[in-house]
This record gives structure tokens, C-alpha cells and sequence, in this order.
């Protein structure tokens, strides 16, 4: 049966709901049986009996995935376990954090490029969907057609079949996006000094990121010596480690479509007497839009932000695909996720695994908390 | 003058408007341009929208390459077997909590919602672990059995959202006529969520469809590669000259199905993302 994998899957996956259906029904007469204990009514107790059957496949699913993992993961996490060597895990207390954390420079490396994705890629992400919203919103015809087209980058996203596809385009040399970048510089020279300034900044951003991961910031001094970039530069996308993350900052702003219906569908909550007596008043579009839609739209910033910065929090895909295997590329590239992939997978260190992946729920924990604590400066929900 | 003024407000707002959904859908338009060219028209020194002679060199040779057809299959039959059993998991888990009064209801109900703030990353390695344990390395279980247990806190949540807008009378009047809870969920709420669980299987589709980490950690052998691990594979640094014409008809035969779904769970889709972000 295991030769054929088709088959096997089948099978177990019977296995699994007859599995699914038995623990329900158990924990089904178990909550009976304790609502008999209580003293509850003949209907409550049918009501318990009901309710945990058909929320159990989610409580056992929560127990076996989720709970149990978590519970060994935090002891292996104290532990040298590696999943191929048949010895058993030797307790090591928290040497594995503390290697992480103060040693481990490629940990730092990751977080840092994490964070250049947070702090660079999510704000730009985050614009443009306003943007774009912004400029939906105004009662197009046709809206739908556009609606939909900015959200299929989403459900493309970060499928490996695309990612190949913008590899091919940010090539440097022949990759569509640097050849209409010469193209639009040749047909209207004063780009040019805008191109030049956007990869100068940038250049600057990422090298000051990458001093940051290393502790080192000669790189930084290099491109501020080398000055203003020459009149034929193009971005590297794909080549150089000061633009791997602008070419993963790229992906996340072509999938802002997500966002854009979330502000979207905001927009169009906002009562239109509020705009109407703004006009009369005087107040112009550029007014009216900071000092009305801006306040009001702030609850679904604040969604926007949580939900993309766990998602930023969590880049796999993009690193995978793009940078895999490129030695020299790599470290100014890998996510949080991608080295706990790599650590955990390729050396199959499970007990410095599990410590990594502790420390990015953590990251992730705190950032979300701050995020809720911060809330009250800045999100009006007392407008609705 | 005045009048004029809107119109022409108008006019550039449809031009950058056409602009951006130009820009938005161009990886899409250069991927399937790409996918007819030759070899050097791929890595031609100048701009090549459309090639000159399109060339369906590239389908043909793929169609014939086995492991490619495989590993379309091997991600059609892990998505459709996945996608009924958590879907059909989520609907008993969302109706138990929109239907049922059960003590410790609110209680579970806010466990389940806390879950979304677990990375799901942070459980891989203790994940594998037990995989590995349980022989299952290397097979589609561990791709596809966890989803069964209602897998997608946020699904469940959006379907519990419709189902308690169905009116109470309804499951009343049914139980007087001798249902029980079963036939009620099968045969009363299921009908009438037909939308809600469209949309739910639409982003379902697409998540599992997308897939790349799971399936890269637990199927080891290229007979078992779904579609996003094999097509990776076909991109390697290691050579001097990437066969892109290939690899760009590989995308394009992985995308269809997403499109396809898109253009027609669309309007689905829209709603969705709207209702699940902004209810919670």
C-alpha cells in the first residue's frame, strides 16, 4: 500500500476522519457526562453533548498540532536533539539562546533583513494600496475591472511559478524592468537624475541595514564615498546584496491589492456629508483627505499594518525562490523564517531549531503587543 | 471653465488608473511572452514584447517531460483531497460555534482566534518531528491530513459569521419536526451558506495550491513534488544559461488553474477579503 503514495494518502486519510469522528464522539460524552455531574437540564445536556462533538475535530486538531508540538519544541529547544543521530537529546539549558542571540551572526543577519522588509517594505506596501484605494474610490466606472486586477498579484502571489517570472524580469543586464528603465531614461534624459537618486538612497538604506547585521558599516561609508551613482547605472536587483531585499520589497508592493480592498471598503464607509460640508466650507481635496478620510480610515491602517507585518514577519517564498543556493547572496537576503528553514532542515538541528522558531514567536508576540498597546495614540474608533 | 476642470480631473484618474493595471498584470503578460519565445529571444539585449515567430516549442517539450505532468497531478490530487476535508471540517467546527449554546463555547472560540497569532512556522520543526515519527516523511499526509482537523482559524471564523446571521427559527422548526444536528448542518445550513463556503474554498484552493514550505520539507522524492516544488527546481543557479522559455511555460501551465478560479470565484473573492478582515 505505501508503494502506491496516491493510495496510501486515501487510506489514511479514512483513517483520519474515522479517527476524527471516534475522538469527537468520545469528547462528545465526556462534556456529557460532566454537564450530568453539574446538574444540567436534559436539553443542556443533549446542547454540551452537540457542541463539543462538532467542535472537536478543532480541539483535537488544537491539542495534536498545536499544543504537543509546542510543549516538545520548547524542551527540545533546551536540548542538542537532531532528528538523524539515534542518541538521545542531552539537556544543554539555554546554550542555544544564548548562541543564538549573542553569537550567532547569521540569526542577526536574518532579523535585520526581517526588519529592513518591516520597517522599508511594509510602509511602501502599505502607500501604495492607500494610493490605489484612494484614487478607487472616487465612484470609477469600471471599478471592478480595476479592482480585480490589482488584487490578482494576491492570489499569484508568492507561487514559485511568478517568482521565476520576476527573476526573469530583474535580471540586470536583460530583465524587462532595468531595459524600460533605459528605455524611459533615453526618451526623457531628466529621469535619469530620479533613477539615480532612488538607487543612491536605497544603496544607502541597505548598506546601513547591512552594517547593522554585521557590525560593520565600511559598506556604508563606500557607497557614500562613491557619491552619486554614474548617469548608466541601473539597479542590480537580483545581483548585488545591496538590492536583494528591494527586489523582495518589489513583490510585497506588486501584492498590496489585499490591503487596497481593506482601505477600499473604509473609504466608502465614510458618511459623504462629511466630505459635502468640508467643500462648502472651503477645504480642498489634499485637506479633506488628511483631515477627514485619514482620521477615519485609521482602524483599518491598523489592520493593515498588524496583518502585513505578520506576513512580513514571515517571508518564506520570495528568498526561497529567488536566492537559494546564491552563496553570495544569501545572507544579505534570508529571512527569519528562511534560516529557522535552513537550520532546521538542512542540518536538521532540531533542538537549535525549535530554539529559533521560540524566538521568532517571540519577536512576532511583542511586535503584535506593541502594535495593540501603541493603538490608542493613533486609531480613532470613537468616529464610528 | 469649471466644467471642464472635472472632466479633465477624470480623464488623467483613468489613465493612472489603466497605467496601474498595466503595471499590476505586466508579470503575467511578460511571463506568457516569454513562454513563446526561443532561447535568445530571452536573453536578447533589447526590449521583445511580442516574439516574432511565437514558437510552442516549450509546451510541447513539457507535455512530454513526465516528472512535470507528475507533479501537476501529484498538486490536483493533494489540493482536491485537502480542500473537501478541511472545508467540510470547518463548516461542522463553524456551526458548533454559531448554532450550538454549549458551555465553554466563548472560551474555545477565543483559543481558536488566538491560534492566528502562532506563526505557523513556529511549529515545523516540532511538526516534523512527529511526521517523522509516524513513517510519514516522504508521503502526502503530512500536506494533507492536518487540514482535516479544521485547519484556518480565520476561515472558521468567517463561515461562523454567516451562519449565525440564519435565523434560529429555522433549526427550531426542525427540531420539532424530529432533526437532529447532523441532518440540521447538512440539510438547513449548508444550502443556505452556499456563498460564504464558495469563498472559503476559493482561499483555500489558493493557499494549498501556492504552497511551497510544507510540501519542500515533507516530500522528498520528485515522484511526490506538487507543482511549486518541482517548478523551483527548474530555476538553478548552478547553470550559466537558465532554459527560461521552459520555465516560463511551466509558469504559465501553473497559473491557469489560479486564474481560471479567480475569474470565476472573483466577485467571492472580493467580498471575502473585505468581510474576514473587517467583522473580526
Amino acid at each position: 500500500m505505501r508503494e502506491n503514495p496516491y493510495l496510501y494518502a486515501l487510506v489514511t486519510a479514512v483513517a483520519a476522519i474515522i479517527f476524527i469522528v471516534l475522538s469527537s464522539y468520545g469528547v462528545g460524552l465526556l462534556a456529557r457526562f460532566f454537564a450530568k455531574l453539574t446538574g444540567a437540564t436534559r436539553r443542556k445536556q443533549e446542547n454540551t453533548f452537540a457542541g463539543y462533538l462538532f467542535a472537536s475535530p478543532w480541539i483535537v486538531g488544537f491539542l495534536i498540532f498545536v499544543i504537543v508540538p509546542m510543549g516538545f519544541s520548547l524542551y527540545w529547544s533546551f536540548t542538542d536533539y537532531r532528528v538523524i543521530s539515534n542518541q538521545p537529546a542531552n539537556w544543554v539549558g539555554f546554550d542555544n539562546y544564548t548562541q543564538l542571540i549573542l553569537k550567532d551572526s547569521g540569526f542577526r543577519a536574518s532579523i535585520i533583513n526581517t526588519l529592513y522588509l518591516t520597517a522599508i517594505g511594509l510602509p511602501l506596501q502599505m502607500a501604495v494600496a492607500l494610493f490605489l484605494a484612494v484614487m478607487l474610490s472616487q465612484n470609477m466606472r469600471g471599478e471592478r475591472i480595476f479592482r480585480m486586477a490589482f488584487y490578482l498579484p494576491v492570489i499569484l502571489g508568492f507561487n514559485t511559478a511568478v517568482l521565476l517570472a520576476w527573476r526573469l524580469m530583474l535580471n540586470t543586464g536583460t530583465g524587462i524592468i532595468n531595459q524600460m528603465i533605459r528605455a524611459a531614461i533615453q526618451a526623457f534624459p531628466p529621469l535619469g537624475y530620479v533613477n539615480r537618486a532612488i538607487i543612491f538612497a536605497q544603496e544607502l538604506a541597505s548598506a546601513f541595514f547591512l552594517g547593522l547585521s554585521n557590525g560593520k558599516f565600511t559598506l556604508l561609508t563606500k557607497v557614500w564615498e562613491a557619491g552619486f551613482p554614474a548617469a548608466n547605472r541601473v539597479p542590480l536587483w537580483v545581483q548585488s546584496p545591496l538590492w536583494s531585499k528591494m527586489s523582495v520589497v518589489l513583490l510585497m508592493i506588486w501584492g498590496c491589492g489585499a490591503m487596497m480592498l481593506i482601505f477600499l471598503a473604509g473609504l466608502k464607509n465614510i458618511p459623504k456629508e462629511l466630505h459635502e460640508a468640508a467643500e462648502v466650507d472651503g477645504a480642498n481635496s489634499w485637506k479633506r483627505f488628511w483631515k477627514i478620510s485619514f482620521p477615519l480610515l485609521t482602524p483599518y491602517i491598523f489592520y493593515n499594518l498588524i496583518v502585513g507585518m505578520i506576513n512580513a514577519l514571515q517571508i518564506f517564498e520570495p528568498i526561497y525562490v529567488l536566492y537559494r543556493d546564491n552563496q553570495p547572496l544569501i545572507p544579505s537576503a534570508m529571512s527569519m523564517v528562511y534560516y529557522l528553514w535552513q537550520a532546521s532542515f538542512s542540518h536538521f538541528e532540531i533542538g537549535y531549531g525549535s530554539a529559533i522558531s521560540w524566538v521568532i514567536f517571540i519577536i512576532i508576540l511583542i511586535v503584535t503587543v506593541i502594535q495593540f498597546k501603541m493603538q490608542d495614540r493613533w486609531v480613532h474608533y470613537d468616529l464610528y | 471653465m469649471r466644467e471642464i476642470f472635472p472632466i479633465i480631473k477624470r480623464i488623467l484618474l483613468y489613465i493612472f488608473l489603466t497605467g496601474a493595471t498595466i503595471l499590476m498584470s505586466f508579470p503575467l503578460f511578460w511571463m506568457i511572452s516569454s513562454s513563446l519565445k526561443t532561447l535568445e529571444e530571452t536573453n536578447s539585449a533589447g526590449i521583445i514584447w511580442f516574439p516574432k515567430a511565437p514558437t510552442l516549442a516549450a509546451y510541447i517539450s513539457i507535455f512530454q517531460n513526465e516528472a512535470f505532468l507528475r507533479s501537476y497531478f501529484n498538486t490536483v490530487f493533494y489540493t482536491t483531497l485537502s480542500l473537501v476535508g478541511t472545508l467540510i471540517s470547518i463548516a461542522v467546527v463553524a456551526y458548533a460555534f454559531s448554532r450550538i449554546e454549549w458551555p465553554g463555547r466563548e472560551l474555545v472560540f477565543f483559543l481558536m482566534l488566538s491560534t492566528m497569532l502562532i506563526p505557523p512556522q513556529a511549529l515545523i520543526v516540532p511538526q516534523y518531528v512527529f511526521f517523522n515519527k509516524l513513517k510519514w516523511v516522504g508521503t502526502f499526509n503530512p500536506i494533507i491530513i492536518p487540514g482535516f482537523f479544521a485547519g484556518g482559524a480565520a476561515m472558521v471564523f468567517l463561515l461562523r459569521q454567516s451562519m449565525s446571521q440564519i435565523p434560529k427559527e429555522l433549526d427550531e422548526s426542525a427540531f420539532v419536526d424530529g432533526a437532529n444536528h447532523i441532518q440540521i448542518f447538512w440539510e438547513v445550513v449548508m444550502p443556505l451558506i452556499k456563498a460564504p463556503l464558495a469563498t472559503v474554498a476559493t482561499f483555500l484552493f489558493v493557499g494549498l495550491w501556492n504552497s511551497l514550505l510544507a510540501p519542500l520539507m515533507y516530500l522528498q522524492t520528485v515522484d511526490l513534488y506538487t507543482l511549486p516544488v518541482y517548478v523551483s527546481t527548474l530555476y538553478n543557479i548552478n547553470l550559466t544559461v537558465q532554459q527560461w522559455p521552459t520555465i516560463m511555460t511551466a509558469a504559465v501551465l501553473t497559473t491557469v488553474p489560479l486564474m481560471v478560479v479567480f475569474f470565476f470565484a472573483q466577485r467571492f473573492i472580493l467580498e471575502g477579503v473585505v468581510v474576514s478582515g473587517l467583522k473580526g
